[in-house]
């Protein structure tokens, strides 16, 4: 079955040449204070393994999802760019914090997105 | 590299002296009722920027507490952005109940259908007849002096002077350089235990960043030998203050950073009118803008300190860039709103601790080091503004 641009759909969560990130779907969230959440009720080990996945394919990801225009993106890619989107969001934790919160920062529910 | 001077900005501004600077106007209320009526009834207050209103028809509505105000920026139908008092001229009820809309004709008031149009005039009462010469065309919405500048839309209940002239050398230091390039990207609001002059001086000084930041920018800014941030320019223009900073040409972004930098390889749409790496502008009373030299365009990250009472401030936070192109370019936005929020958050902490110790009332005084003198810039514009309109 061809999907719009030519590729071949798969029936996994993500487009096929990035299968290989399927174990981290679940970090495919659309908004940011899901984000949040998602980095301060994991693991620090946990962090550790989807920064280090997501960093070795990053330029292969991002080359994919270039392609797309960002207001028609195909349900599989959308997923793939929201888990670069979490993968900014972890990165400073991994990297700045060696733990899943930011050290001496307000709790996040008092320090929520605006409209 | 590393820059060992000291007290340069008291030798450059020696006008400013160099005494503790009282406690007090940050934790008394009557101190705080003044400010209400001498600073911000009469001063020019940001309230968005016309990326927020596009389109003829387009509105926002902004609440400014401190004023009791709740303001109407709509765009007219001839392309102008007005400003009004949120409210119907009948009896008084709110008009747009809503944050943000399109009026695709007219604003009608829920309680009796009175309609305006999108420049204010009162267009059509129903039942107009049973009333006792009324006379429309003087019962549109109250204007406000409303006034735009770089596409940052400002506001004055009672002006004393065009927006230009409050801006005095402001206006000829920020050139009109990519600013239509500017989109509002996101946004976050932290209402804090705090007075707004305590949120406002912990965002206005570069000491704060070797400690309060360590983890975060250890090495991003010029600093001392020891660590310590040294500014390149601290600037007065009257009532508001420059300052800029150079980013360490040494800087070491950690691998997402850098990697991010890397993948946005458009050519730059934005560049903002700067002369440093980093720039915190302060337009006083109660609004910063923060500019950001990027490889490939120029952001923009804006405070708003609104104060709700001499103990709560209302931190809204803006981010400005030029809309993403693609993915690469999405990606890198993010990565910087994301780290900044994160520094933000590092601030905020302080903005409430800080207050607690001065409501203590156990220290009458803040001790400033050199690179602290925009926060002794705006105290001492601040006594003076009030002073001036004392008993006025």
């Amino acid at each position: 079955m061809r999907g719009e641009h030519g590729i071949a759909r798969s029936d996994g969560e993500l487009p096929e040449s990035f299968r290989d990130l399927e174990p981290f779907a679940h970090w495919a969230l659309s908004a940011e204070v899901e984000r949040m959440a998602a980095r301060e009720n994991s693991t620090f080990e946990e962090l550790q393994v989807f920064y280090d996945a997501m960093m070795r394919r990053l330029p292969a990801i991002v080359e994919y999802l270039n392609q797309f225009p960002l207001d028609r993106m195909p349900e599989q890619a959308q997923r793939l760019l929201n888990m670069a989107l979490s993968l900014n969001e972890v990165s400073i934790a991994v990297k700045r914090y060696r733990q899943p919160r930011v050290i001496n920062g307000r709790e996040r529910a008092r320090f929520f997105p605006g409209q | 590299m590393s820059v060992d001077v000291f007290k340069r900005w008291a030798k450059e501004h020696p006008e400013m002296g160099t005494a503790p600077v009282p406690v007090e106007p940050l934790v008394s209320p009557e101190y705080f009722e003044l400010e209400r009526e001498r600073i911000f009834r009469r001063s020019w207050l940001c309230v968005g920027n016309v990326c927020e209103i596009p389109e003829r028809g387009d509105y926002i509505v902004r609440e400014v507490a401190i004023c009791d105000a709740q303001l109407l920026i709509i765009r007219g139908n001839d392309g102008l952005v007005r400003g009004f008092h949120n409210v119907c001229s009948h009896r008084g009820n709110t008009l747009a109940w809503d944050a943000k809309g399109r009026c695709r004709g007219y604003m009608t008031c829920n309680f009796h259908s009175w309609a305006y149009d999108s420049a204010g005039q009162l267009k059509w009462v129903p039942d107009e007849a049973n009333f006792f010469g009324l006379d429309k065309s003087q019962l549109g919405l109250t204007a406000i002096a409303t006034e735009v500048f770089r596409g940052f839309i400002f506001i004055n209940l009672a002006p004393e002077q065009t927006l230009a002239e409050y801006l005095e050398g402001v206006t000829e230091r920020m050139k009109p350089e990519g600013f239509d390039q500017l989109r509002l990207q996101r946004m976050y609001r932290f209402e804090e235990r705090s007075n707004w002059k305590v949120s406002m001086d912990a965002q206005n000084e570069g000491y704060h960043v070797f400690s309060q930041h360590r983890y975060l920018m250890p090495k991003l800014f010029i600093t001392t030998k020891e660590g310590c941030m040294r500014s390149a320019e601290m600037t007065f223009f009257g009532r508001h203050s420059v300052s800029g900073s150079g980013i360490d040409p040494n800087y070491q972004p950690f691998p997402v950073e850098g990697l991010m930098f890397q993948i946005d390889k458009g050519p730059s749409r934005c560049r903002l009118p700067m002369q440093h790496g980093f720039e915190f502008h302060l337009i006083f009373p109660n609004f910063a803008m923060l500019f950001f030299r990027f490889p490939a365009n120029d952001f923009c990250i804006t405070h708003n300190f609104w104060p709700l009472a001499v103990d709560r401030t209302l931190w809204e936070i803006r981010f400005y860039a030029p809309a993403p192109l693609n993915a690469a370019e999405l990606l890198s936005q993010d990565f910087m709103q994301t780290f900044n929020r994160v520094v933000f958050d590092e601030d905020a902490t302080a903005h409430e601790t800080v207050h607690a110790g001065l409501a203590s009332r156990a220290k009458k005084h803040l001790i400033l080091q050199d690179e602290e003198i925009a926060i002794r810039h705006f105290h001492k514009v601040l006594d003076e503004q009030m002073a001036i309109r004392n008993g006025a």
